[in-house]
């Protein structure tokens, strides 16, 4: 016996004792062994007490081995890198690895909560439904409490710091479980010639053959494993998945995998990777993914001590872990057998295995095989008999056992009482047919396996081994071979013949006999409480409650008893509550049907669902090709979709206000510069052009001239503004256009969708400019000395290239095209060049510049400047609620002509007189900046009705005063009339209706 | 750093500099468009959706009525105009794009394998074969790929998204002893 390891075998199991590895449970140090889990090496150091149950707080042991485990929750680790809820059963053991229980207060030992036991008749079902729904007002402070008692583990405290990858992979065949029936279906693909991934949630390859005693071609099951496993490998397009869960079955067969790397939680340093999402589509899936033992349901049948059969096996044989020393085995089908063979062949006494079958024909045990094996082991088999109780309270200490009659739901009186620290039990089993309900697939109640089937598949899957009812070893690797040949002659290749292996394995003859609540001394409701959902203490009692208070469908109890909730999404419990609901109800199992399964089979970490796309990588930034320049100048950014903008350019400590304000008035009394490449660009040519930009546009396009320009907007059908920009005419046939930043990407969706569905008699063509051209915006009254000093090859004159006009040209030596277009009212030049080439040529800018104090200015000072002139920004001041009309632009309408959108503003909402319009507003005081979105309203009186909104508000340094603009109800005919800005902690504030224009209304200053 | 320990996946990344591209639309199925394009071009256009051709230049399809041209930095300017010369009487839109792509190579045993963790398509030698391409998503960015040998891959990405791209692959490359299988 290892130190410490009370219940460690002295030998067998696929543990390494040559490797100890040091761990914490609950505070304490112990020690298990490489190759077990968390919950292995806990039941060998003997902790029996692993948890406290949701609600009632009863102390709770280890009932699984597998992904079922409803009690063996942890938190494992600290801090950042914890990760909580962890069922042990599924937690490989590793040196310091640092587990404690997810509930249990102040620990799990002792447990304050564990009143909640005592007092628990109130605490059926719906309890807090109930209770805290009244009064209405309280339920804040009920919340407040609830909260803190509730819950499962505790969010990280900071960060992930680990790192988490996506893989795509695309296969012929997806195999998900890797046990006898999986591994035979992935040979059966692979050496067909098919692409193969086979995933399994086990560290290792085998499933149920990495405990099984049966030998396979006449070597041991296990190794039977390792050398198909070892098979697999070898063969080419075949990979392979050991800790990886099959989580989700999507549409098209696509499937997604969590794959848990070799790398421990806290530890990748950016360098490994924790967990791995695979998302797969595959053209075939085999779902291999074995079955689930159903636990008994009898009274305080949570005990610790009371475990399934199966997993008693899976202890003994896979961990060399002895659950107990003396034994009672329940149940009512042969598998149970097994652990009590295993129980005996391990040194501990079988006290009696307590069958509920052959209770009328006489017989004192199963016929076969089994029978005969535990008869020459001398193990009592007491037939005809349940058990009805068990005593103990941390621990089982005996078992109370009853003659049954068939009847569920009469009263039993104990007669046999034995003493036992484990009462292993089976109620039969239900394939994991998650996977094959997600795909669509439907259920079949079985009538002689008493368990759901999978029916026929909706997508393009195959069930086999335990999970499609095959409980024999024999018929497993059977119905793996066939489902991998199915698999493949479905792809249309053409299988291999693969000789199905041989075993020894018994077959377990004896047919089970549903036993799905065992009858207690009293009625169901007042006997000690019979647990169906561990996790979420839901019992026989509750879902009696939930019919009797009128609750008919599954769906409903489920939700009211909160059956099947947890955190293991009732792998337990799930079959004996729709089986015990369908008693109550008095239907048949498959009228009553099961819940939905849905993704995610067990639970999946967020940092696998995000994968690379955090931090930096989060969402694409997107970037200009002066990008650098900025970052140098020490610039903060602006997000503006996806793009990061410089927001302004702060000298010597200015803040965001100061430095806006220099900007400002540098353009207007010199010389400013701004990157405007986000701006979207497009080249429109063809011989229809004109025709097709006179249906997207609102103005007449066709009467440009070649080298104007023109301000456009583009309505959408309801005409309502979706975006604005610039557009040239750059030849007979072609147009320059630029969008918005944010609308570049959807305005060219917007005209090819017209071009290629609606007008494809129209010739154009569209290429998108927007990366490939470079803008820099040289706004300022010394704009023009600027491009003479660079050098530029073309007269820059008001006559000889005179505003809203385009010329080529070459400046500084490097081939541009110019833009006499101004965003911000000044005498301004767009300078549009090849990317490759724009860092050098705003590096000659700001050195030729240096004589009229060239100030680069970000969005923010761009954004003021356009106020200042009542140019509107798409997005901002509009909402797509928002017409031409109610921004003041019915110059822009063409009435000779149609245009998408035209139809839709004389509809009568878009005429009425008092729609919100855009205007400027003025603050009375002279200083206050109105927050953009404040609501206005007409009067100062309360209460107020609601007359608009601010859509852009800024102090302008030029102006001297706070400017905004706003949308107001008939606020174009209502100019100069004062309304009030509704500001929070304040009294509303008087506001004057203005023009948009604030600064230079003639538009004279960008005409020099 | 120590190299000891798991291997680092076997990958490099490089960015191809002094590279031009036209955009080019015509109508393949008005007159003598494709022809003309080609005896510019020097060699045939791909006709099929998602493949390119190699020549003195790489053309690829991009959709039914448009192609990428990538070429030097040195000749994408009169490549253009002569390119626009010979379909003026075609209607065809001939855009120097230079400054919009940036164009990386992709080589090394595991370059599929690592592209596949943010790339949907299946990118397996046998089926993502020399002369194919496509315009996909890589990560979070759309790109152009295109197929070389089994090891090697040429992404062309728009200019702004191509800082984030890098950090995209370096990021995917990077990890130690990641079980990589080989697609």
């Amino acid at each position: 016996m290892a130190a410490g390891q009370p219940n460690r075998l002295p030998h067998g199991g696929r543990i390494d004792r040559s490797q100890p590895l040091a761990f914490s449970f609950d505070g304490r140090a112990f020690e298990g062994f490489a190759g077990d889990t968390l919950a292995s090496a806990l039941m060998a150091a003997g902790v029996s007490l692993v948890g406290r149950s949701f609600k009632l707080r009863r102390p709770r042991g280890i009932v699984g081995s597998g992904a079922e485990e409803p009690n063996a929750i942890m938190q494992i680790g600290e801090g950042a890198a914890a990760q909580p809820n962890l069922p042990a059963t599924r937690v490989e053991l590793r040196g310091g690895l640092n587990a404690r229980p997810t509930r249990g207060w102040p620990g799990v030992r002792f447990d304050i909560g564990a009143v909640n036991d005592f007092f628990g008749r109130v605490l059926g079902a719906g309890f807090y439904y109930k209770t805290f729904m009244w009064p209405r007002s309280w339920w804040k402070h009920y919340e407040h409490a609830i909260r803190k008692s509730a819950g499962f583990g505790q969010a990280p405290d900071g960060p992930d710091p680990d790192r988490y990858e996506h893989m795509n992979a695309h296969c012929d065949v997806l195999v998900a479980g890797g046990g006898p029936a999986g591994l035979m279906a992935a040979l059966a693909a692979a050496k067909s010639g098919a692409r193969v991934i086979l995933a399994d949630e086990q560290n290792e390859f085998g499933g149920s053959l990495l405990a099984s005693a049966a030998s396979i071609d006449g070597v041991p099951a296990a190794e039977w494993a390792a050398s198909a496993v070892a098979e697999l490998q070898g063969l080419d397009d075949c990979v392979l998945l050991p800790s990886s869960t099959v989580f989700g079955y999507h549409d098209h067969n696509f499937l997604t995998i969590a794959e848990r790397c070799a790398v421990h939680p806290g530890s990748s340093n950016g360098e490994g990777v924790r967990e791995r999402l695979w998302r797969v589509r595959a053209g075939q899936v085999v779902l291999a993914q074995g079955s689930f033992e159903r636990p008994l349901v009898f009274c305080n049948n949570d005990r610790p001590g009371v475990m399934l059969a199966s997993a008693v096996s899976t202890y003994i044989d896979r961990y060399a872990v002895l659950p107990g020393r003396r034994a009672v085995v329940f149940t009512n089908n042969d598998s149970a057998y097994r652990a009590a063979i295993s129980l005996a062949g391990a040194g501990a006494e079988v006290a009696a295995i307590v069958d509920s079958r052959f209770g009328g024909d006489g017989r004192t045990g199963p016929a076969g095989e089994l029978g005969a094996r535990v008869q020459a082991l001398g193990i009592p088999v007491l037939a005809g008999h349940v058990v009805s109780d068990v005593a103990g309270r941390r621990r089982v200490t005996g078992a109370s056992i009853a003659r049954w009659n068939g009847d569920s739901w009469g009263n039993v009186r104990s007669t046999i009482r034995m003493d036992c620290d484990l009462v292993a039990v089976s109620g039969g089993w239900s394939p994991a047919v998650h996977l094959h309900s997600q795909a669509g697939g439907r259920l079949d109640w079985d009538e002689s396996r008493h368990c759901f089937l999978p029916a026929e598949a909706r997508q393009a899957h195959f069930s086999a081994g335990a999970g499609n009812g095959k409980w024999s070893l024999r018929e497993c690797l059977a119905d793996g071979l066939r489902a991998g040949a199915d698999a493949v002659s479905k792809l249309g290749l053409k299988p291999v013949a693969v000789r199905a292996p041989d075993t020894d394995a018994d077959a377990g003859e004896n047919p089970i006999e549903p036993l799905w609540r065992v009858p207690a001394a009293r009625d169901a409701d007042r006997c000690p409480r019979q647990f169906i959902d561990f996790q979420n203490d839901t019992t026989v009692a509750d879902i009696r409650l939930a019919v009797r208070e009128g609750y008919r469908n599954v769906e409903h109890v489920k939700r009211y008893t909160a059956l099947g909730f947890g955190t293991d999404q009732g792998k337990l419990g799930n079959i004996n509550g729709m089986a015990v609901l369908a008693n109550v109800l008095g239907k048949a199992i498959p009228e009553v049907g099961t819940t939905t399964f849905r993704p995610a089979y067990t639970p999946v970490s967020f940092g696998v669902c995000a994968g690379e796309s955090v931090g930096e990588l989060y969402d694409p930034v997107r970037t200009t090709a002066i990008h650098e320049w900025h970052e140098a100048a020490g610039a903060p950014m602006e997000t503006v979709g996806q793009w990061h903008r410089p927001w302004y350019f702060p000298r010597d400590g200015e803040d965001l206000h100061a430095a806006v304000a220099r900007e400002c008035l540098a353009v207007r009394k010199s010389l400013g510069v701004m990157d405007a490449s986000t701006l979207g660009k497009i080249d429109a040519c063809g011989p229809d052009v004109v025709e097709f930009l006179e249906r997207i546009y609102t103005h007449n396009v066709g009467r440009m001239k070649v080298g104007r320009c023109a301000y456009g907007v583009i309505p959408g059908e309801d005409g309502m503004l979706m975006d604005d920009g610039v557009m040239a005419r750059t030849g007979e046939h072609r147009f320059y256009l630029t969008t918005t930043t944010g609308g570049a990407a959807a305005v060219l969706d917007w005209m090819e969708k017209w071009l290629q569905t609606e007008w494809p008699e129209l010739e154009v063509y569209l290429t998108s400019l927007t990366d490939h051209y470079s803008t820099i915006a040289a706004a300022g009254p010394n704009s023009r000395s600027l491009l003479e000093k660079l050098g530029c090859d073309i007269p820059l004159d008001k006559e000889s290239f005179p505003f809203m006009t385009t010329r080529p040209a070459v400046l500084a030596g490097m081939r541009v095209t110019l833009f006499r277009v101004s965003f911000s009212g000044e005498l301004a030049f767009e300078i549009n060049i090849d990317s490759n080439d724009a860092l050098a040529m705003w590096r000659k800018i700001m050195e030729a510049g240096a004589e009229f104090d060239i100030t680069p200015y970000g969005t923010e000072t761009m954004h003021v400047l356009r106020a200042e002139k009542g140019f509107i920004i798409a997005g901002q001041d509009t909402d797509g609620s928002v017409t031409p009309v109610d921004l003041g632009m019915n110059w822009l309408l063409s009435k000779d002509k149609d245009f998408l959108g035209k139809r839709s503003l004389e509809r009568p909402d878009c005429l009425r007189e008092d729609r919100k319009q855009w205007v400027g507003l003025l603050s009375q005081d002279g200083r206050t900046v109105l927050p953009e979105g404040t609501q206005l309203i007409g009067d100062a009186g309360k209460p107020a009705a609601m007359c608009g909104h601010v859509t852009s508000s800024y102090f302008s340094a030029c102006l001297g005063h706070p400017i905004a603009l706003a949308l107001v109800a008939g606020g174009q005919q209502r100019k100069g009339e004062t309304i009030h800005a509704a500001l929070s902690g304040r009294d509303p504030l008087p506001v004057r209706i203005v023009s948009p224009v604030f600064y230079d209304p003639k538009g004279q200053r960008q005409h020099v | 750093m120590s190299e000891a320990g798991p291997p680092r996946p076997r990958i490099a990344i490089s960015v191809r500099s002094g590279r031009g591209f036209l955009n080019l639309r015509l109508n393949p199925r008005r007159g003598q468009a494709l022809e003309a394009a080609e005896r510019i071009l020097g060699q045939p256009m791909p006709r099929a959706a998602n493949t390119f051709t190699a020549g003195e230049n790489e053309v690829y399809w991009l959709g039914p009525d448009e192609w990428l041209v990538a070429t030097g930095a040195k000749r994408v300017s009169a490549l253009g105009s002569e390119l626009a010369e010979a379909l003026g009487g075609f209607h065809a839109a001939v855009n120097d794009v230079s400054g919009g792509h940036v164009e990386l190579l992709v080589r090394g045993a595991d370059a599929r394998t690592v592209l596949a963790k943010g790339c949907t398509l299946d990118l397996h030698p046998r089926e993502f074969v020399p002369g194919q391409c496509a315009q996909t998503g890589l990560g979070r960015a759309a790109v152009l790929l295109a197929a070389g040998d089994p090891s090697t891959c040429t992404i062309v990405v728009r200019r702004s998204f191509s800082g984030y791209l890098r950090r995209w692959l370096a990021y995917a490359a990077r990890p130690r002893g990641a079980r990589l299988p080989a697609l």
